[in-house]
């Protein structure tokens, strides 16, 4: 069985379709990119997945639970972790804090209201161990706000790795990074994604970081799944061709 | 910890101690016109200080916090007048009240965020301002309540009643509800409420629900708020509608600010200089209020950590200066 699972998710605002229809199945450990023109419904489709927003119809599963409306945060605790288009961070804490916010969050002891240095304890080696697999370990101490753009946009992932999650959603990781910049984060997510055979969601703008980061796409078009495949079989695909790709020329 | 932060840390310890050994000693050397200010500030102090839980550590900005201090009194007062209840327990008693009363308007305020939760806090503050003028029977209308005893009860509390009495059971409550709140806002429920004033969107998305700690934040600020309340009521000996009304909630909040906000202390500090100035203005001045806005100003343009943040500036700043000598 698929780890996540749509069917037939449809979102409408008003008169407009967001979502129409989307079906699509992830299997564990895959790492599956999201492409589209703008306006296609990517984002929606994280918000609706996430429960930021809910579906107007359709189911969706994650390990066994309709998680189709329900609020952000109950989803969240039920393994899935999502990154930002728009980075967004605590600014004047510094990364570690910022991580370790992100995996007490998992902690049962989440609200205990005093002392808490085991809660602290544990949270704190797993922000340390997820900005160790991003390649953040010597930045640990600095301000997020301070942090260079693109290592904000690795702080991200790692937030969402402190909390353990069993699918990661990553909103365009590269959003508003230099050329440079990109070549770099990509390589660290390449690295960080082999290394732990993490379930991913991959949403990304630049298809030269999807076709090195996703072992399968999924298009969307006007809210609608249009193809779904390898990369080779989504680049050789007509109606991708002519929706998309052709675009770009 | 770094050795400067250590060193810093045991200094302000230092500096606490002896500002509680002064203030524990202060009754032996103060003419009663003193401590009666001096009481006044503490309780005062403890009120900031509630605010600075939701304003400073939350950036829930209450346009309506004079609605705890107001209800406490009243609530304090009404059960020292009609039920012959002890002093102590009155108090936390309203306490307690403006706390569960705390739970409910948390609920209501957060259904909205930034400004409009401004505004709901204050129409509920007015909502009870206008109740305190029309439930004649139990708030004595706009008479208020007043001669309320200190009343002692049978388990030998006489000395709180007396003036000196009654100032260290306010300082109590002071240093009592000061180690309450730092231990909440270093513990894991502290660190999400930094999260919310920092970037609350991104602390739901973590997976925290927010709107659940903005309720247990609203609810322990009024408690203690209305625990400063529960003890103007006794010290002033009445309670009117003036404790609920809005002006009370904009000085709180200036004292709050100008004291440092996000810091426990500074607001203590900021309501024992709102009451100097007050105090020392007024007595050269009919318009002390234009004199202080203007000291507020001044402290916003240029000194938006306040009172607080400046000493410890200076202090922190001279331990800079001898480690680069040494």
């Amino acid at each position: 069985m698929a780890l996540l699972e749509l069917d037939g998710v449809t979102r409408r605002y008003g008169a407009l379709v967001a979502l129409d229809q989307v079906a699509m199945r992830v299997e564990d450990g895959e790492v599956r990119a999201v492409i589209g023109p703008n306006g296609a419904g990517k984002t929606t489709l994280f918000n609706v997945i996430t429960g930021t927003v809910k579906p107007s119809a359709g189911a969706i599963r994650f390990a066994g639970h309709a998680i189709g409306g329900l609020p952000s945060h109950e989803v969240c605790r039920l393994g899935i972790s999502r990154t930002f288009q728009i980075t967004s961070l605590f600014p004047e804490m510094s990364a570690r804090d910022n991580a370790r916010l992100s995996a007490q969050a998992r902690h049962g002891r989440r609200w205990q209201p005093f002392g808490g240095a085991k809660v602290f304890a544990e949270s704190e080696a797993l922000a340390d161990a997820a900005l160790q697999q991003l390649g953040l370990g010597a930045i640990a101490d600095q301000p997020a706000g301070l942090l260079s753009h693109g290592d904000q946009r690795l702080l991200e992932v790692a937030m969402a790795m402190a909390q353990q999650p069993r699918v990661l959603l990553l909103d365009e990781p590269t959003q508003g990074l230099s050329v440079e910049e990109t070549a770099q984060a990509v390589e660290t997510l390449a690295r960080f994604l082999h290394a732990s055979k993490m379930t991913v969601l991959l949403v990304e703008h630049d298809m030269e970081v999807v076709f090195r980061l996703a072992q399968r796409i999924t298009v969307l078009h006007r809210g609608a799944v249009i193809a779904d495949g390898t990369p080779d079989e989504v680049k050789a695909d007509a109606r991708v061709q002519d929706a998309y790709l052709g675009g770009l020329e | 910890m770094s050795r400067s932060t250590r060193v810093k840390t045991t200094t302000g310890m230092a500096a606490l101690v002896v500002a509680l050994v002064v203030l524990v000693l202060a009754p032996l050397g103060l003419p009663p016109f003193a401590m009666t200010l001096l009481t006044e500030a503490v309780i005062l102090g403890l009120f900031a200080m509630s605010l600075d839980l939701m304003f400073g550590y939350t950036r829930l900005v209450s346009f309506g916090h004079a609605a705890a201090y107001g209800l406490g009194a009243y609530a304090c007062g009404w059960m020292l007048l009609n039920t012959g209840m002890p002093l102590l327990f009155a108090v936390f008693a309203a306490a307690l009240l403006t706390g569960a009363v705390g739970i409910g308007v948390g609920w209501m305020c957060t259904l909205a965020t930034g400004v409009s939760f401004s505004m709901l806090t204050l129409a509920f503050a007015q909502l009870l301002y206008a109740i305190s003028f029309k439930w004649t029977s139990v708030t004595g209308g706009s008479d208020g309540l007043a001669g309320i005893p200190r009343t002692v009860g049978p388990f030998g509390f006489a000395a709180l009643s007396s003036k000196a009495g009654f100032y260290y059971l306010a300082l109590a409550c002071l240093v009592g509800g000061f180690l309450v709140c730092r231990a909440l806002v270093r513990s894991p429920f502290g660190a999400v409420l930094r999260g919310i004033r920092e970037n609350e969107a991104k602390t739901t998305a973590l997976g925290y629900n927010t709107r659940l700690y903005k309720i247990a934040v609203v609810a322990i600020a009024y408690g203690l708020g209305g625990l400063a309340g529960a003890l103007y009521a006794p010290f002033a000996g009445f309670a009117n509608t003036e404790l609920l009304f809005w002006l009370l909630s904009g000085q709180v909040l200036i004292m709050v600010i100008v004291g440092g906000a996000g810091t426990l202390i500074g607001p203590v500090l900021g309501a024992a200089f709102f009451m100097l100035m007050e105090h020392q203005l007024s007595a050269w001045t009919e318009a002390w209020a234009l004199y202080f806005g203007l000291i507020f100003i001044a402290f916003v343009l240029f000194a938006p950590q306040g009172i607080w943040g400046l000493a410890t500036g200076l202090a922190g700043g001279r331990l800079r200066s001898a480690e680069q000598r040494h």
